[in-house]
């Protein structure tokens, strides 16, 4: 079995397990009709049960061998800049702080300065004008 | 029905509606011809632009990306070998032969030629067929709803190829995600975290956003897609020569009655249909042997069949309210926000707004043959544009549009976690496609087998006494368990030609 789907596996499994042991915190139902635990219980137990058939299953014929690490940095990075991007999401400046976002990943992504400059100006320019302007939205 | 019909016509061709769509088609045909920006992502980046609209307009530049996308997808499948979109696999089989041997610009107006005879004839499909389905429709209760979820989402798992227990998988995880909020008959909260934000549920659109548009980004960033140069002066001739129509009138029409009926089939889109289409002609040409080589008549029936795969799909989305593909659920989406709830009702309450769909579509179809044949040059230079300027132009889009939805940050949130989860599937080979049917039917699931049982008093017995529903439920199951039969037998689904 690949690594990947033994990973899938374990964590749906998990998940399942989970889903469906939260279910009793719910109401079960009056009678014969279901209550609001019905469905996370059902859904739990059909993801578990479908887990451990990928778990037990000797071969997996068409799995795809995966590289996680392959560019790895670059997605991390993206990620990272992204998420920093978005915790400082509301603190004002949505320009400045929206060019210098599109303009440092440029420039990680191997562009040259001027044109991560010129284009991150440009883009962002052209977003607060289609949705602050255009569309009302306020992004600051 | 005639006022109705007008109604529609009126409401479509007013101005702001019209640039709208040439928008979308537009917009459609760029996220197309570059491989990697299917017209999912475009639809899911693009929908928070339309919510401040009305929904004519609103619908006619999704309609317009979604129309304008799929043929476009051909264009790189054409030149660089490279599908644009996944609807375009069985296009590049003869569109690249064709390219080999000089004959590029006349593989680019045979796709544009057949694409748009395609979408014509699935829009007629649509247009006649429509109504009595719907009409058939109106006689489900709450019972059948549910039956045709649940085969809603096990066809989305069952087609997932070698991948069906990752499939059912990420259908459950979509019906799971799909538990947030206040349970639908009962209102009490479920996994909100405290979180009064959550208690409508998490939103769709950014979901779809952070799926399809930060997930895809991640994977090229990954996989360090650079793009190739095409020189489009080298291009040749458009369009083929009245002979040459001849040859391929027939698996045009052929491709395009196999791609409309696949599309129909819940989850079942151009990709498949494409492939079938091109198979189903190869066994039927005088030349079988060019199939692969740069036969007019395979390059024709997988254009036609993968776009006409377009009236299919809306055609179950607008009279089931039951996605045809990923494309069509996000639609949903899109309407449900305009207040429109996709289903038979809406042919008994809003013909109009039907009629104006169809109307729309035409006119999709329509333009994006002109920008076919006249813009074949244009569209092949986009494929050269940096990567990294695409990226992120998607990624602050994508990060945008799902702030502006709600003005919530937590939509944002949302957003950046779905991409996550989009790319881990896609690199552990996890279909993405039932966890969006999932998360989109798993309310309509719930809720109508909730109100059947206390329709039936609690009872089940009754529930299995339905004949729609039980042959809703066959076939949910001979779904899932098909794929696994052939497989045990060993046999090929698709013949293997793209090597």
């Amino acid at each position: 079995m690949k690594r990947v789907d033994r990973i899938t596996g374990g964590l749906f499994l998990g998940l399942g397990c989970a889903l469906a042991a939260s279910a009793a915190a719910f109401p079960a139902g009056i009678g014969g009709l279901p209550g609001a635990g019905f469905f996370p219980r059902v859904i739990g137990a059909f993801m578990a049960v479908l887990a451990a058939a990928l778990l037990l299953r000797p071969d997996l014929r068409g799995g795809s061998s995966v590289s996680w690490t392959s560019n790895g940095q670059q997605v991390a990075g993206m990620l990272g800049l992204l998420f920093a991007y978005l915790c400082l999401w509301g603190t004002g400046f949505f320009v400045l702080r929206t060019a210098a976002y599109v303009a440092v990943t440029l420039r990680f992504l191997g562009q040259e300065w001027k044109w991560a400059g010129s284009y991150a100006a440009a883009l962002t320019a052209f977003v607060w004008l289609a949705f602050d302007m255009g569309l009302n939205v306020t992004l600051e | 029905m005639t006022g109705e019909i007008l109604a529609g016509l009126v409401a479509v061709l007013d101005w702001q509606v019209l640039a709208f769509l040439a928008a979308g088609v537009s917009l459609g045909a760029v996220f197309g011809s570059l491989p990697g920006l299917t017209a999912t992502m475009g639809v899911a980046v693009l929908t928070p632009l339309t919510f401040w609209v009305s929904p004519e307009q609103g619908l006619a530049m999704l309609l317009g990306i979604y129309c304008g996308a799929i043929p476009a997808g051909g264009i790189p499948a054409i030149l660089i070998n490279v599908p644009g979109t996944p609807a375009s696999i069985a296009t590049s089989w003869d569109g690249h032969a064709l390219t080999k041997k000089g004959q590029a610009g006349l593989a680019l107006g045979v796709n544009a030629l057949a694409s748009a005879a395609g979408q014509l004839t699935s829009i007629l499909f649509l247009a006649f067929l429509a109504f009595p389905i719907a009409n058939f429709a109106l006689r489900f209760g709450p019972a059948e709803y549910f039956g045709l979820a649940l085969l809603g989402i096990s066809l989305m798992a069952g087609v997932s190829g070698q991948h069906v227990l990752k499939g059912m998988l990420a259908g459950a995880l979509g019906l799971a995600v799909a538990l947030v909020g206040l349970d639908p008959m009962t209102a009490y909260p479920r996994y909100t975290l405290g979180f009064s934000e959550f208690l409508d549920g998490i939103s769709f659109v950014p979901v779809m956003i952070g799926l399809f548009g930060l997930g895809e980004v991640l994977l090229q960033v990954s996989e360090r897609h650079a793009g190739q140069r095409v020189a489009a002066a080298m291009l040749g001739r458009i369009l083929p020569r009245a002979r040459e129509v001849r040859t391929m009138l027939a698996t045009t029409f052929s491709g395009a009655t196999i791609g409309t009926l696949v599309g129909a089939i819940p989850a079942a889109g151009g990709d498949i249909g494409s492939v079938i289409a091109w198979d189903q002609a190869r066994r039927t040409s005088p030349d079988r042997d060019q199939f692969g080589k740069g036969s007019l008549r395979g390059l024709s029936a997988s254009c036609s069949s993968c776009n006409a795969a377009i009236g299919g799909a809306m055609t179950t989305m607008l009279t089931l309210g039951i996605p045809g593909d990923a494309v069509s659920a996000i639609l949903i989406g899109a309407l449900l926000i305009h207040g429109i709830q996709p289903g038979p009702l809406l042919f008994a309450n809003n013909q109009a707004f039907v009629f104006s769909i169809v109307f729309l579509l035409v006119l999709a179809s329509l333009l994006i043959l002109v920008i076919g044949l006249l813009g074949a040059k244009p569209l092949a230079r986009i494929l050269n544009i940096p990567r990294p300027w695409l990226w992120t132009g998607i990624v602050l889009f994508g990060t945008v549009g799902s702030y502006a939805l709600n003005n919530a940050v937590v939509d944002v949130w949302a957003m950046f976690v779905a991409g996550i989860v989009g790319f881990a599937f896609r690199k552990a080979s996890i279909p993405l496609g039932p966890l969006v049917l999932g998360l989109i039917l798993g309310p309509m699931m719930e809720s109508n087998l909730r109100r059947a049982l206390i329709l039936s008093r609690g009872e089940w017995t009754p529930l299995l006494q339905r004949p729609i529903l039980i042959a809703f439920l066959v076939a949910a199951a001979l779904s899932l368990l098909w794929p696994l039969i052939r497989a045990r037998r060993g046999r090929r689904r698709v013949p293997n030609v793209s090597s």
